[in-house]
């Protein structure tokens, strides 16, 4: 019974201010076991905040993070499921299911956790797991200025993944879930 | 049965949220997402079961180390944890305590070695089984008579060294059950018919059971989950948490049986609960050893757990309720019994701390057999006291029926009224050791020691004690008398109501009318500062009429009490302030002027008490003193006497003669003066004869009690100070004495209160 948090794109202080509330209040400390960021925090005390939620914390480094010592994709391993983070701005065209999905084989992960397009996405495919958590702060984007807040929280339990995706719409939290099962059992 | 229940709940309470969902889909992923705030989600039970989870492993990390061969191995860990668990997601009321794994883990532990046991037994068996020669044609498997009993002990001996303690201690319960394990083990079934009762499959069932009705009492008094409940007990009368109540039936109970080791540690402001909450949760268990803690349990468990049903005890004085049956009693009873155990030492230290680390840390090379027995002893009269115990007893909350004095008087508030029955007791003693001790003054001195009256002279006493207080402080009558009329003139602005005048008269007659008055007089007279060769013929006159008053309690306490008052309003008029303080006056403060006030008695041909009273402080110090003895006094007749205007009238002369005392330097003259103003304003009042004259007597029982306390003080010149330290300090006799007149001081106010 992992819990992961994954969440990027937030933009403070340039395009958004902060969290919105509601999200603040469900980050309690000590629920959750691992952070996952796919970039573009921007800023040192977005890392600090993200460290009180959880110290197990895992950035990717995106174009606008002005801490630039962040790695551009990082994988790590939970459970059974190898996961993977990058920002996503590298790939090409931007949110193409087949291109993440060759980041994917490239990183050699089941989950594959990347941003920039501010907009949440699950894909599902032969290999694995495509997320994107959107922006937590709802901050616009190049291609979209209409963005929901939302992120993405991973229960990873044995060979079984189930995703909940928390998007504030209209000032509601709404919650989905998603269940993801992996066929085979990973060799490390 | 128990068996299919514990499985269910496991199942159901433990089981991971996951695999839950994967039966029934969760209709609303809004309320049951990880995240969720809302307490009823799923997963908000997950997490809280999380957080307990936490806090049992914590203290099972730290489950009897000593013996971690087997506490600490993941297997008995996890059956610690689940059943924890269980129980307290079970009742949600209690939690998880601190405690309740060192209740589970002997439990556990002996199941365990009973299934060792009987492995072993078996083992016994088949190793032995050759060698005996089979001359019965029965089936392989009976036992029953192919044991070998001799062989057995010392098997056992040998090869379960490391729990040979456990055995050795219970060997003798296990010699029969060898038999029962041997009998019982029948050719059916996989582990035979005590495979039912005994069964490794079930140990963890077994040990739920086994905690859950040791926890919940099974409708008996004993129910250890109180002792971890914070809230009242539901059949308490008392806002206090069951603990606390167990605590306070503890002291209770040793102020019954050791009633001076009690006193010394409410004295010391131990509290019960600060020791009494360790031994009582775990039953002891952090006090003894397993091995001895669980002949303890044995003899404990023994005990009927039935609760005690006291008729027509719905009221406010309900007993102690968790340990309101023979069980509890046993354990009451046994934790008494630990306590006298370290009564040298108890008493020996001066200091709460070291009095507690002493309780807290109990010495391990200790006589369990010994320790039991007494506490068996004990259980009867635990009991009744268990039965009796008042709800006085608590703190604070119904200290206030007896608070009054007892309050000012005794440092600790917890069980004043244990306390005061208890000197109710051995009161007679006292009186009787006070008594010889101014007998043996009276003879010396061929004089009147001591004038105490009977009850209903009380309140003709009162105006014989203000003439007392002015004979007193002077040093002969005739001058007294001087200062008397000399101070109707200087005392103005005081409120008098007393009939001052009257009084100065009435000093003059009442000497001749009555006899009593006579001896009041003449035994102040006595007592009078040296140099007043005129009183001792007055005092052998009132000597043999003040004897047979000696009897009674009640007036000496009285005077005892008066005294203690004016020494309290001594203090306050330092402030010149005509202010009716509440008659608390602290004991502490009485002894201090008295002592000073007695150094007059030079004339007195006092006993040994009193010899080092004469030699004190000086005159003017003490004449002060005296007046505001007086003051106090006054001040004290006065609340005494609020209902009647006949009453008022005489405390108004009290007062008035204490503030006419604190104008002056000479105290002998201000409360002549005192008397006088009031006495002049009093004039229309009709003052009470009796109740004057038993007041008076009242004043002179507790002068008489002061001087005993100054006399003990005396002998300890350096312990001037509080009489806390001076209780501490003085051993023996004095002591003795000391208490003694306290006590009568307290009666005295308690009367006097009531008046």
């Amino acid at each position: 019974m992992v819990l992961v948090l994954a969440l990027g794109d937030l933009h403070v202080p340039h395009r958004a201010a902060d969290l919105p509330p509601k999200f603040k209040s469900m980050l309690v400390p000590g629920k959750i076991q691992h952070v996952i960021c796919t970039g573009n925090l921007c800023v040192k005390e977005v890392h600090d905040y993200l460290k009180t939620v959880c110290p197990d914390l895992h950035i990717a480094l995106g174009e606008y993070d002005e801490e630039t010592r962040y790695p551009e994709t990082k994988t790590l391993t939970i459970g059974q499921f190898k996961l993977g983070v990058g920002h996503g701005h590298q790939v090409i065209p931007w949110g193409d299911l087949d291109s993440l999905a060759m980041l994917q084989r490239q990183l050699d992960v089941d989950i594959l956790v990347t941003g920039h397009t501010h907009q949440f996405t699950a894909y599902k495919h032969e290999a694995g797991v495509v997320i994107n958590p959107g922006s937590a702060t709802g901050s616009y984007s190049s291609i979209n200025y209409d963005v929901n807040p939302s992120f993405v929280l991973m229960d990873i339990d044995g060979l079984r993944v189930v995703v909940y995706v928390y998007e504030l719409i209209d000032g509601e939290v709404k919650v989905d879930k998603i269940d993801f099962k992996k066929t085979t059992a990973s060799s490390t | 049965m128990n068996f299919c229940r514990y499985a269910a709940l496991r199942r159901q309470l433990l089981i991971d949220p996951q695999v839950l969902k994967n039966g029934s889909c969760s209709p609303d992923v809004v309320m049951d997402n990880p995240l969720s705030q809302n307490p009823d989600s799923m997963w908000g039970r997950f997490f809280r079961n999380a957080e307990l989870e936490r806090m049992v492993d914590q203290d099972l990390t730290r489950l009897y180390p000593e013996h971690g061969s087997y506490f600490q191995t993941p297997g008995c860990q996890g059956m610690l944890r689940r059943i924890l668990l269980l129980w307290c997601l079970r009742h949600p009321v209690y939690g998880y305590r601190q405690g309740m794994h060192e209740l589970l883990a002997p439990l556990l532990y002996v199941l365990h070695i009973d299934l060792e046991l009987l492995s072993e037994v078996r083992k016994v068996y088949e190793d032995h089984f050759t060698d005996i020669i089979d001359g019965f044609s029965f089936h392989e498997n009976d036992w029953t008579h192919k044991f070998d009993f001799k062989k057995l002990p010392e098997y056992m001996e040998d090869c379960n060294g490391s729990e040979s303690p456990v055995k050795i201690n219970s060997l003798g319960e296990l010699e029969p059950k060898i038999q029962t394990i041997v009998l019982l083990s029948d050719a059916y079934g996989t582990e035979g018919e005590l495979g039912v009762v005994l069964s490794e499959k079930f140990l963890e069932h077994d040990a739920h059971c086994m905690f859950d009705a040791l926890m919940n009492g099974t409708g008996g008094a004993v129910a250890m989950a109180e002792f971890f409940s914070p809230s009242p007990f539901g059949g308490s009368h008392t806002m206090f948490p069951p603990i606390i109540e167990s605590s306070a039936a503890l002291y209770h109970l040793l102020s019954i049986i050791d009633s001076s080791l009690h006193s010394h540690l409410v004295e010391l402001g131990v509290e019960p609960q600060y020791f009494a909450l360790r031994w009582l949760r775990v039953l002891f268990g952090r006090e003894f050893a397993l091995e001895d803690l669980l002949v303890i349990w044995d003899e404990i468990f023994a005990y009927e757990n039935t609760k005690f049903n006291k008729p027509g005890t719905n009221d406010a004085e309900s007993n102690v309720g968790v340990l309101n049956s023979s069980r509890g009693a046993l354990i009451a009873a046994f934790a008494v019994s630990m306590i006298l155990q370290l009564r040298s030492s108890l008493l020996a230290t001066e200091n709460a701390t070291s009095c507690l680390q002493r309780l807290l840390n109990f010495p391990v090379d200790v006589d369990l057999l010994k320790l039991l027995a007494k506490a068996k002893s004990l259980q009867a009269l635990a009991v009744e006291a268990i039965n009796s115990t008042p709800l006085l007893i608590l703190p604070r909350l119904h200290g206030r029926r007896n608070a009054g004095f007892t309050k000012a008087h005794i440092p600790s508030l917890d069980l004043t009224s244990p306390r005061t029955t208890l000197n109710m007791a051995h009161e007679s003693y006292w009186e009787e050791r006070w008594r010889v001790l101014h007998m043996e003054e009276e003879r010396k001195q061929g004089s009147a020691a001591s004038a105490e009256k009977q009850v209903p002279n009380r309140k003709k006493g009162w105006s014989e004690r203000v003439r007392l207080r002015l004979s007193r402080t002077k040093c002969d009558p005739f001058r007294s008398k001087a200062t008397f009329r000399k101070k109707n003139e200087t005392d103005e602005g005081r409120k008098n109501i007393g009939g001052d005048v009257d009084f100065g008269h009435k000093i003059p007659a009442e000497v001749e009318e009555q006899d009593v008055k006579d001896t009041n007089f003449s035994t102040s007279e006595t007592r009078c500062s040296s140099g007043c060769p005129g009183n001792e013929e007055n005092s052998s006159n009132i000597s043999d009429l003040s004897t047979p008053v000696r009897g009674t309690n009640d007036y000496v306490n009285m005077s005892g009490r008066s005294s203690v008052a004016s020494n309290f309003s001594a203090e306050e008029n330092d402030t010149d302030s005509v202010n009716f303080e509440p008659l608390q006056a602290n004991p502490e403060s009485s002894p201090l002027p008295v002592s000073e006030l007695d150094p007059d008695d030079d004339t007195l041909n006092s006993t040994q008490n009193y010899h080092s009273v004469i030699k004190q402080a000086a005159g003017i110090k003490e004449r002060k003193l005296l007046s505001d003895k007086f003051q106090l006094f006054w001040k004290f007749g006065r609340n005494i006497n609020e209902g009647t205007s006949d009453r008022a009238a005489v405390s108004e002369d009290a007062i008035a003669c204490d503030s006419g005392s604190d104008c002056n330097n000479v105290a002998g003259s201000s409360i002549v003066n005192g008397c006088n103003s009031t006495s002049g304003i009093s004039k229309a009042e009709i003052i009470d004869q009796n109740l004057i004259f038993s007041l008076s007597d009242l004043g002179q029982s507790m002068l008489e009690n002061i001087q005993v306390i100054e006399s003990v003080f005396q002998q300890d010149p350096d312990q001037m100070g509080s009489l806390e330290n001076c209780k501490n300090a003085i051993v023996g006799e004095g002591h003795i004495t000391a208490m003694a007149a306290l006590e009568e001081l307290r009666k005295i106010s308690n009367l006097l209160s009531e008046m």
